[in-house]
């Protein structure tokens, strides 16, 4: 699904060369559910963004599902972004203005399609999160954990076939952030790549497979044996409270 | 992401900002106002002016003493004899008579007023389109035996015998002449008349026995039809030319209303153009204030561009978004500014008295100008917003 191949990332401000990502190569096989972990300032979030087509490599390929990414233009790429990437942002980045069912519209609308069909389509995919009853809610009325579920309705309502999430439990207090990993779960029992940035290991454990950086590189790549369940996760939650009851 | 929306998309973001969006439309409103106002009032005025040289008859010339080098008017006035042969000579000449300007005061046994006085031939009536409300105008056998007549207008009658009394046959004294009332004509009323004035009309031979004068200083006459006004008005000035002596082409001067009408009709037309182009100003300003308040919007929205970048829009698609948002806004500015533009059009109309009306091009050109004023100031914010770099526009805080 996604190919890197020696890639660099070299950011050049006329007065200090940064080389953001050095060398990298990965491989994210279809279906895959991949963490991606590091400390700031290490490069993950530059691979995120080349990943998601918002930038391009500076030398290096990148393939996205048999695709060349350099090869393509700025209408190409965002229709790639449009139909096949699903973001997720650790702010959520939903628009205020806009209600929930809108916010899960908008990529829809910039797909071209009707918007009697995108709203009803949007409400679906509302459901599937949970939300159906704050579809006429606006962002700023919801807490944290369902407006990232709104988001992740967004992410969804193209069907896409990877999402890219950067540190999408980021804001999120530990339950909510355990039944967003639990959406994950469920994207990727349906077949959908995930590539997930966060810097806590209970979150990455929920993933197959974990890449580490630093400085640029990609410095450790681990399979997890054992990939951490959120519905267990959420039954311990529940004993624990139960506990100090 | 299709028009409908997107326009919708524009009018919720103006309505979110109300007061900012109509302190930024002001500008254009302020300005269309002004360029209706400006158009529909100038072509109100032109349809008056146009309207009332018409009524004036398009046909009418005058031939006139300009400048008198030597001193000897006496040789250059004019008188009907000259009339007389003009008519003879001149084929496309309908009507020509003498006419002497002057003043003289008016007098009945109760008041004394004083009028300005015409003194002319029969004709004149219908060369002037002098209108009789009583009685009748002298003729040409009035001024042949010298009748000592008098043909007042209604504001004169009115103030020497007061208002609603029978004046025909009354005896007045003109300039301390005794002449007789045989009828009264309608004042005048229209912007050229200079108000309703006390008037006079006397036959011409009397003037001259009044005045111990010989000839007037100019000739009112008309011709068969409106294209040979001019050509009739020339051969009629080459011939006092001729008959008078006045060998250096200096003395006489002729003017015909279909010239003054094409004239006034430029001058009022440069004179729109000018005002208008003032008023078009205000829309100029108007329209930097559009591109100033999106410029802002762009600012603000930064994070809003990014995220929609990141989903799938292009950046046709945001300087759509953009450019849209600033036409609406000043289109709406514009239909505003038409609507109050003509409400305030209608109203000056009515005050001075000058005929309102619509035009529809005037409606449609503001419209559209409007439009080309919101994508022209739109463009640049547009653009600016297009160009923005997504991984720097989702971290704009």
């Amino acid at each position: 699904m996604i190919t890197i191949k020696q890639l660099y990332k070299t950011y050049d401000t006329g007065v200090v060369r940064v080389e953001a990502l050095k060398n990298v190569d990965l491989e994210v096989p279809e279906g895959q559910f991949l963490a991606i972990m590091g400390p700031s300032g290490s490069g993950k979030s530059t691979l995120m963004n080349i990943l998601g087509c918002l930038d391009k490599p500076s030398t290096g390929d990148y393939i996205l599902d048999g695709v060349d990414v350099k090869s393509q233009d700025e209408k190409q790429l965002s229709k790639v972004r449009n139909q096949k990437i699903g973001f997720v942002f650790q702010t959520f980045n939903l628009l205020p203005r806009l209600d929930c069912v809108r916010n899960v519209a908008l990529p829809m609308l910039y797909a071209g399609i009707s918007s009697t069909y995108s709203k009803e389509h949007s409400l679906a995919a509302l459901d599937k999160v949970g939300l159906l009853d704050h579809a006429r809610h606006r962002p700023n009325e919801l807490s944290g954990g369902q407006r990232q579920r709104v988001a992740i309705a967004r992410a969804l309502v193209n069907d896409p076939r990877i999402i890219l999430a950067d540190e999408p439990t980021g804001n999120l207090d530990t339950r909510s952030g355990i039944e967003v990993m639990a959406l994950f779960e469920e994207l990727h029992q349906q077949g959908r790549t995930i590539v997930l940035v966060t810097h806590e290991p209970e979150i990455a454990n929920h993933a197959q497979k974990i890449i580490h950086f630093r400085d640029g590189r990609l410095v450790k790549s681990e399979q997890v044996a054992n990939p951490v369940r959120a519905a267990q996760q959420l039954a311990e939650l529940d004993e624990a409270g139960e506990v100090a009851e | 992401m299709n028009w409908g929306e997107m326009i919708k998309v524009a009018l919720e973001g103006i309505w979110v900002n109300k007061l900012r969006s109509a302190l930024t439309i002001l500008g254009i409103i302020i300005g269309v106002m002004a360029v209706i106002i400006v158009i529909t009032i100038g072509q109100g005025g032109r349809d008056e002016i146009m309207g009332e040289l018409e009524s004036m008859g398009s046909n009418l010339f005058a031939v006139y003493i300009s400048q008198v080098e030597d001193g000897d008017y006496e040789r250059y006035q004019m008188d009907e004899e000259d009339c007389r042969i003009i008519k003879e000579s001149v084929e496309g000449v309908k009507a020509i008579v003498p006419v002497a300007y002057t003043s003289a005061s008016a007098q009945t046994k109760r008041k004394k007023e004083s009028c300005s006085l015409t003194a002319t031939d029969g004709e004149y009536a219908q060369i002037r389109n002098v209108q009789i409300a009583q009685g009748r105008f002298f003729n040409t056998s009035d001024n042949a035996s010298t009748r000592r007549v008098v043909v007042i207008n209604q504001k004169l009658a009115d103030d020497l015998f007061g208002v609603g009394s029978d004046v025909l046959d009354q005896k007045i004294m003109l300039a301390g002449n005794p002449v007789m009332v045989i009828g009264v004509c309608k004042s005048a009323t229209g912007i050229f008349s200079g108000g309703d004035r006390p008037e006079a009309y006397i036959p011409i031979s009397l003037y001259y026995t009044m005045y111990e004068s010989n000839g007037a200083y100019e000739l009112d006459g008309t011709a068969v039809s409106k294209d040979r006004v001019d050509e009739v008005a020339q051969q009629v000035m080459r011939i006092m030319q001729l008959r008078h002596g006045d060998k250096d082409k200096k003395v006489y001067q002729f003017f015909n209303m279909e010239q003054e009408m094409q004239s006034a009709n430029k001058v009022t037309g440069i004179l729109t153009l000018i005002i208008g182009a003032i008023a078009g100003i205000s829309l100029l300003v108007g329209g930097i204030g559009v591109m100033n308040i999106m410029l802002v919007s762009v600012t603000e929205r930064t994070r809003e561009i990014g995220i929609r970048i990141a989903i799938g829009a292009c950046r046709q698609d945001i300087m759509r978004q953009f450019l849209i948002e600033s036409t609406v806004l000043s289109l709406l500015g514009g239909l505003i500014g038409i609507i109050l533009g003509m409400i305030s059009a209608a109203l000056i109309c009515a005050a001075i008295k000058i005929p309102f009306s619509i035009s529809l091009p005037t409606v449609l050109i503001a419209s559209l100008f409007s439009i080309a004023v919101g994508i022209f100031f739109g463009l640049y914010p547009a653009n600016r917003a297009a160009k923005l770099d997504p991984i720097d526009a989702l971290r704009y805080e």
